[in-house]
């Protein structure tokens, strides 16, 4: 195969999200009218360019049945609905990364399964807390303080942190809590169980269920029906204490039960709906 | 919807070469080098050389130990990009079976997981096999345990088949429209749809509005029609997959129309 060949195959290969993503006209005409079936003149004082140039998009977009005229409105065709529907998926999920670059992008994210971050847009409202110079320990204070509002909670723990442990034993002798589901790896229950405290009252609690996987886990992860909060490892396999990301909207909700569900197997209706 | 400028020049900066995306798809997959890459690519040494360089100043790679590694964010920029790839394809793909079909009754998840209807095949009836469509789904259903299943309209078939499954010590779970859910229960041996209503084999939703999609969960199979614009169901078309990512699909959007019927 020669190099133009190559480049023909690649060209050929890409064509589509070249054609839709690099036309700032395009892409726009399809988002403009995504809620909505939208006349030249609305479109016009939403885009702000003259209607030749309007029109000219429009009938890119009418040429591969992607938006249709119907009277004098534009709207999107099936095709385009699935099409805009999954670009502005693409976007969100850009913004949720670029939103906070600093927590993605200096972290292993292996333990994030495939499917959770081509839905990372899920995550769009969440806020990244880390600590400074000044409060070392504003990441770990805002988590502890979230675990005390919760009546239920899951957590995949990949670290043996006494701090944690601490916490969690006093909320599990309060009365707040009701239900604990750890997740942890065979090393951390072997460590749990070797400390005395820890194990009567944490593995022997009535409230507390633990699920064991064999390999090491990449993510701290914990969901609870107020609040779910991410924090992750460094590339070079040192835990991160002083990032997290912190969400309260039903969304990234939704997304941590179902990355908890990759790690214990379950298969329960009502957390699979992404 | 705005586009935030920003995101907007990050996504054209990949999108408008395929060259790059290439390129950091082979560095996703393997640290390499250029050598390594051009390898790999047949792309030639001049432009692997300078797209490198382009990726490695946008900071999309870092070159370590003599290799270059894509960075975490920019792997999550290329599964997404590749992701919105395949829902493309599938759009195209499977052309004649999304358009001019509604699909208001999909939730809006469903459509944004689009992709795991990936490795799905279109079944499409022919002059000389005009009930291709149909016997694709009874064969299913024939061949299966746990059904589940929104009927929009009552095919002749359908009692004697869900009596089937249950008689096989199996189990139906049915979203009907209001209109034909008396029809559907009458016909359902009575004895067998009885004992099966206690023992919670057999549920049947009734749903006051029209229904505006088929589908079907047989065991690990699921199979999903469309209605036309028009208003009419195509009977000519069904996607179907065993595709664990397709049944899950099928099972969300499923739970997603039972919570309807709930409301």
């Amino acid at each position: 195969m020669t190099s133009k060949d190559v480049k023909n195959e690649l060209t050929e290969e890409f064509s589509g999200i070249k054609y839709i993503l690099t036309s700032g006209m395009r892409s726009r005409l399809l988002l403009a009218i995504y809620e909505n079936p939208k006349k030249l003149d609305e479109l016009r004082g939403e885009l702000h360019k003259p209607s030749a140039t309007i029109l000219h998009g429009l009938k890119e977009l009418e040429n591969i049945n992607l938006v249709r005229k119907v009277q004098k409105s534009y709207e999107l065709t099936s095709n385009g609905f699935l099409l805009t529907a999954n670009m502005i998926k693409l976007i969100e999920n850009w913004y949720s990364i670029n939103k906070d670059k600093s927590f993605w992008n200096n972290h292993d994210l292996s333990g994030i399964p495939d499917e959770l971050l081509k839905s990372i847009y899920l995550l769009k409202d969440a806020e990244y807390v880390n600590s400074t110079t000044s409060d070392l320990s504003n990441a770990f204070n805002t988590y502890i303080k979230l675990l005390s509002t919760a009546e239920k909670l899951k957590i995949i723990l990949p670290i043996y942190s006494e701090n944690h442990f601490r916490h969690l034993i006093e909320l599990l002798k309060g009365k707040k809590l009701r239900n604990l589901e750890l997740i942890i790896s065979e090393e951390i229950y072997h460590s749990i169980r070797n400390n005395d405290i820890f194990s009567q009252e944490i593995l022997e609690s009535d409230k507390v269920q633990i699920t064991c996987v064999e390999k090491s886990l990449k993510i701290f992860l914990t969901c609870s029906d107020e609040f779910v909060s991410l924090s992750l490892f460094f590339k070079d396999g040192h835990y991160d204490d002083a990032q997290i990301l912190i969400a309260k909207d039903k969304n990234a909700q939704k997304w941590a039960l179902n990355l908890a569900k990759k790690y214990n197997g379950g298969e329960k209706d009502e957390i699979s709906t992404i | 919807m705005n586009i935030h400028n920003d995101i907007n020049n990050d996504i054209k900066f990949l999108a408008k070469s395929e060259i790059r995306l290439k390129i950091l798809n082979e560095i996703y997959k393997k640290p390499n080098n250029v050598r390594g890459i051009v390898k790999k690519t047949k792309i030639t040494y001049s432009s692997v050389s300078s797209n490198i360089g382009k990726l490695e100043k946008n900071n999309h790679i870092t070159k370590i130990d003599n290799k270059y590694h894509i960075n975490p964010m920019s792997e999550v920029y290329l599964k997404t990009l590749m992701d919105f790839k395949t829902s493309m394809d599938i759009v195209s793909d499977y052309e004649t079976f999304w358009n001019k079909h509604n699909l208001n009754q999909l939730s809006i998840n469903s459509v944004k997981r689009i992709t795991d209807l990936k490795d799905s095949q279109l079944i499409e009836t022919t002059p000389v096999d005009i009930y291709k469509t149909h016997n694709a789904i009874k064969n299913q259903i024939m061949s299966s345990k746990n059904v589940k299943a929104i009927f929009p309209y009552l095919h002749p078939e359908y009692p004697g088949l869900i009596e089937m499954v249950l008689k096989n010590e199996g189990s139906a779970e049915l979203i009907v429209p209001q209109s034909i859910f008396r029809e559907l229960i009458l016909r359902i041996d009575e004895k067998i749809r009885k004992d099966s209503m206690r023992n919670h084999k057999l549920q049947i939703y009734s749903y006051k509005e029209d229904l505006n999609l088929y589908l079907t969960l047989c065991d690990g199979n699921m199979s999903l029609g469309l209605f036309k614009t028009d208003g009419s169901f195509d009977q000519n078309r069904i996607l179907i997959s065993d595709n664990p990512d397709a049944y899950r699909w099928a099972k969300d959007l499923f739970q997603h129309v039972k919570c309807e019927v709930k409301k």
